[in-house]
């Protein structure tokens, strides 16, 4: 990496002659790296929406500095991951990455981006450990053992005694156990009954049976959005679990994800830091730019949101810092920065370089007609919880 | 607590009807492997695009589910016919890696077809009313839906069977199964056996695909992600056994729901270890006429 590192050298300060010698407005390169297409291609789509909104409303100047975004497909693969990332600082010389569709992906580039102190915004991922792996890095959505004790906290508060706790069989999914398990009984509830489902999972109905045969207050639930959370709440609600049990998940009801299921996600309730519902001026802003420029029916998810929120921070920063970025002065900078999003007040706590924010749980109701996330009550600025 | 018998009910009923919707989807293959021995693994794209039809009409232009799974039957057995003289008719004779690559990549192309036209997410259903809610069947009770998917599939079994058994198409099918050449030495025109087997094999396929839909999510990657569970029915099935697959399906259906039910965190594995077993005892396929 030491030759890699001066030949880079060489070229920033090659580029820097050029560039101060021409005396044209200075860029600043984005480089936003996740999953475009394959299977988790919904998550840089909306991502792109978010950024184009946010470009769409701000424009593409801050301060005196031109912002250009830069896109690298890693089809979801973590093995991509790292070498898009390295693509993007040494040939694009991007100084700053906004991206990785999950925590492996963000784990295996981070060692380049220690190497080089390149800022890296993460919308959404959410592995507890995974912010150890690079102090360049900054969290825009949550890690999932907050959301999991704040909804074991809820929960209990709301006379709910016992739990049964099911999740896919892979990492997050025993994140979230681990973090509800011992919230909810430290609360005085019982976990009655608690399944790793494996990923491989096409009928989901038998998990649903050993829940309802459980006969649980509650259920905390982790599946990875799309087929499989349509198919377990399908078969959750063909036991009859949907009316008469709390489910309570994270990210499987998006707003923009609720039209993928059929009216069986009725009374979905989640414990996450966003609903399109939210009613405040920069939601209403978020909204409306999101809407002018993909349609009318395009809604917003965490996705869209931490892209957005990411790109909200690069702003700040450009408008502070110009178009080269150092590494440590700009987490330097981010330490206990605050600021307004769609999301609410948010501020990225020095520490752990994530957000403190309100959570909400919200539950899917039909409100005219249609079935939307509706906040049924908030939690004021939660601490990010370390599950690691 | 729940008794015995109602657990015991529970893998039965949705066993069968996940492993009869498992049986349509894959009967198509086990046909079309056992009479050109093309190995096709483009075979859960035609249910793909079968489910994506159906659900496309009904959404787009509120066609009735019934006549929608008719279209996407009707629709993909043209689009199979046409398939077959273009691209498989290639395959026939040719080395299995060609079959694979080929195949595999047909795969691909409609992965991103359906991705384009229908984007990377799940392409949710709306089944109708009638085919919502619970039946109450005495011992517990179970979906109408699942009901319906059993009915549908023992439909499908007697329809197979009259047409094999029963009809001057289904024995010329068996001789040309049995003995390709010598069936073309006694005048029987195989190419035409093949193309209308291939496209009742495709069509069974998107019959799956629409009326499972309800249970196995359409989604761009359905082709691929539902290849390996058609695979295995067909390796235990062995070249053109409808009723050993009939069998396989149920068993993988029953065992993988028994297995998931009973040992929640293995239950992924369990299906995998009848399989090896299955395949080490009888690597013939289950029933075949030659002892094993």
């Amino acid at each position: 990496m030491v030759t890699q590192r001066n030949r880079l050298g060489t070229i920033t300060v090659a580029a820097g002659l050029m560039l101060s010698t021409a005396a044209m407005a200075d860029t600043l390169k984005v480089g936003v790296v996740g999953p475009m297409t394959g299977p988790l291609a919904v998550m840089g789509e909306q991502w792109r929406q978010g950024i184009e909104t946010f470009m769409e409303l701000n424009g593409d100047t801050a301060g005196d500095t031109k912002i250009e975004v830069v896109y690298r497909d890693t089809t979801g693969n973590p093995a991509n991951a790292k070498q898009m990332a390295q693509e993007l600082i040494v040939r694009e010389r991007v100084q700053a990455l906004v991206g990785f569709g999950i925590s492996p992906s963000a784990a295996a580039a981070a060692p380049v981006i220690n190497e080089v102190k390149i800022p890296t915004f993460l919308p959404h991922v959410a592995s507890p450990a995974l912010m150890e792996a690079s102090p360049y890095f900054v969290r825009l959505g949550q890690n999932i053992a907050t959301n999991a004790e704040v909804a074991a906290k809820w929960a209990r508060e709301n006379g709910m005694e016992s739990a049964y706790v099911a999740v896919a069989d892979y990492a997050p999914g025993h994140d979230v156990a681990n973090a509800f398990k011992p919230a909810f009984e430290g609360a005085g509830g019982t976990v009655t009954g608690s399944d790793n489902i494996p990923l491989s999972t096409v009928d989901f109905s038998p998990f649903a049976e050993r829940i309802a045969e459980a006969q649980p207050d509650m259920v905390q639930l982790f599946i990875p959005p799309g087929a499989q959370a349509v198919s377990m709440v399908k078969a959750m609600a063909a036991r009859g679990l949907m009316e008469n049990t709390l489910i309570m998940g994270q990210g499987e009801a998006e707003d923009s994800d609720i039209q993928l299921f059929d009216g069986t996600i009725k009374n979905f309730h989640s414990a996450i830091y966003y609903s399109e519902s939210l009613d405040n001026p920069e939601n209403e802003a978020f909204l409306e730019g999101l809407q002018a420029k993909f349609g009318e029916d395009v809604l917003p998810s965490t996705f869209t949101l931490g892209a957005y929120d990411a790109m909200a921070l690069i702003y700040a920063l450009a408008t502070d810092m110009g178009a080269d970025f150092d590494g440590d002065a700009v987490m330097a900078e981010l330490a206990g920065y605050s600021w307004a999003s769609p999301r609410g007040k948010i501020t990225l706590d020095a520490e752990s370089r994530e957000p403190i924010q309100d959570f909400v749980i919200r539950r899917v109701e039909d409100v005219d007609g249609q079935l939307r996330n509706v906040v049924v009550d908030t939690i004021q600025q939660v601490h990010p919880i370390s599950g690691s | 607590m729940a008794s015995a018998a109602s657990s015991l009910t529970f893998i039965l009923l949705y066993g069968v009807s996940y492993g009869l919707v498992l049986f349509i989807i894959s009967i198509g293959l086990v046909i079309t492997m056992g009479l050109m021995r093309v190995m096709n693994l483009a075979h859960g794209a035609f249910a793909a695009i079968g489910g994506y039809i159906a659900v496309s009409v009904m959404t787009n232009f509120g066609i009735p589910f019934p006549l929608a799974v008719v279209a996407a039957v009707a629709g993909v057995v043209a689009l199979s016919v046409v398939l077959e003289r273009l691209v498989f008719v290639n395959l026939y004779g040719a080395p299995e890696l060609d079959q694979v690559l080929m195949t595999i990549g047909i795969n691909f192309i409609v992965i991103g077809g359906l991705t384009i036209f229908f984007g990377p997410n799940v392409y949710p259903i709306s089944l109708p009313d009638y085919l919502t809610g619970n039946i109450d069947l005495g011992i517990r009770n179970f979906e109408v839906y699942r009901l319906f998917v059993i009915v549908m599939g023992l439909i499908v079994v007697v329809g197979l069977w009259v047409m094999f058994e029963k009809t001057s198409f289904g024995a010329k099918l068996r001789a040309a199964v049995d003995n390709p050449s010598m069936t073309r030495v006694i005048g029987i025109n195989v190419n035409r056996v093949f193309i209308i087997a291939f496209g009742i094999g495709s069509g069974l396929a998107a019959l799956g695909g629409a009326i499972g839909a309800g249970m196995l999510p359409l989604e761009p990657y359905y082709p691929m992600k539902y290849l390996v569970l058609v695979l295995v029915v067909v390796a235990l099935s062995g070249f053109g056994n409808m009723r050993a697959s009939l069998a396989v399906a149920v068993l993988v259906g029953i065992v993988d729901t028994a297995g998931r039910f009973l040992v929640p965190s293995f239950g992924g594995f369990i299906i995998y270890i009848v399989l090896v077993v299955l395949m080490v005892l009888r690597p013939e396929g289950l029933f075949t006429k030659r002892a094993a």
